[in-house]
């Protein structure tokens, strides 16, 4: 066999090795900068936290305060059911729900053809809330312009060190149910500790729906990105 | 997390660059990056049970190779392990400057000697 001469190039034996870099997961970032460029002039804001944390709590919240002064159009994540998206409607909101069939986590696709389904002319802030993950939604860039990390006090202050990608691809943690802080063995102060010790810029901010502290901030926080993201296209 | 999402976009993304080769493939090797969220044994996993289901990659191998996540400290002007998720330099300046470490790719292809 040695002799046949279609082999003679290559050694009887030896194996053909291609060193190669074929990056893998990359049709998401392809369909993601899609949608960042079809969305120039809405502000996108993908919001994620483990399940339970107060997202939804916190869109119709943010939907209640900021109705008047924006239009507010939310795509929400859920691995089975509608149930958030119905919630947000009560208030008002412009929701649409992504049910992602029990996937841990929204793709890009998803959002690039839910955005066939609002009307981007009368948006001025678009809300993805996240199915409740802090691993997978962390690799995934949907085109968002911002991402923001709900935490809650009853979730403990470690997570930022056990979920590192999500609070190092964060720009904004928001520190939930702080009304339960003096029943829980949670400090802001740890907590702040951990997740700049994963990403040094990262903002934080201390919020409750509940008794509502925080929530202007968080308000005046949405406004000044939308206003910034305005500002960036009308140049 | 999500692994065999993973494992069809290997062979998606096999048979795009080999097309018909890629039924000559013996091995693989991936990179993953600690930051990638993949655990090389669930990979593994969703791996094999993929090819099983698939006959002409049933003889397939995979490989895993995971990369430590490496900062960039613009203070010192050098490159630093991260390890226990400090991404604080040395020096003690933090970066999220990652130089590497949220990689995933296929890094290496062996085929089937060609007789």
């Amino acid at each position: 066999m040695a002799s046949n001469p279609k082999s003679l190039g290559n050694r009887v034996g030896s194996l053909q090795c291609d060193n190669t870099t074929l990056h893998l997961l990359k049709a998401n970032d392809f369909v993601a900068n899609a949608i960042r460029e079809r969305l120039k002039n809405v502000c996108v804001i993908n919001v994620c936290s483990s399940p339970g944390s107060g997202k939804t709590t916190l869109m119709q919240e943010t939907g209640k305060r900021l109705g008047k002064d924006l239009k507010i159009s939310v795509l929400v994540g859920d691995p089975e059911t509608d149930r958030d998206a119905v919630r947000m409607k009560e208030v008002g909101l412009n929701a649409l729900q992504i049910v992602t069939g029990g996937m841990c986590h929204i793709e890009a696709q998803m959002i690039l053809q839910a955005l066939d389904h609002i009307d981007l002319e009368d948006t001025d802030l678009l809300f993805i809330e996240n199915v409740g993950n802090l691993l997978c939604p962390s690799a995934f860039d949907l085109g968002e312009d911002y991402r923001v990390t709900l935490l809650a006090t009853t979730e403990g202050d470690d997570k930022p060190k056990k979920y590192p990608r999500m609070f190092l691809t964060s720009e904004l943690m928001l520190v939930s149910k702080a009304d339960l802080l003096p029943y829980v063995p949670f400090t802001v102060e740890n907590v702040t500790k951990d997740a700049r010790e994963v990403n040094p810029n990262i903002e934080v901010l201390t919020i409750s729906t509940t008794n509502g502290e925080g929530i202007d901030q968080w308000c005046e926080w949405l406004k000044e990105r939308v206003k910034a993201k305005k500002a960036n296209e009308a140049e | 997390m999500h692994e065999l999402s993973i494992v069809k976009d290997i062979f998606s993304t096999l048979e795009e660059h080999y097309e018909a080769k890629v039924e000559d493939i013996q091995k693989i090797q991936v990179t993953a990056g600690l930051l990638s969220n993949v655990q090389p044994v669930l990979i593994q996993n969703a791996f094999d049970a993929f090819i099983a289901d698939n006959l002409i990659y049933r003889d397939m191998e995979l490989e895993v190779v995971v990369n430590d996540i490496i900062a960039h400290c613009h203070s010192c002007d050098k490159d630093f392990k991260v390890e226990y998720h400090r991404f604080v330099c040395e020096c003690g300046t933090p970066s999220t400057d990652i130089v590497q470490g949220n990689e995933l790719y296929i890094s290496k292809v062996i085929f089937k000697q060609s007789l």
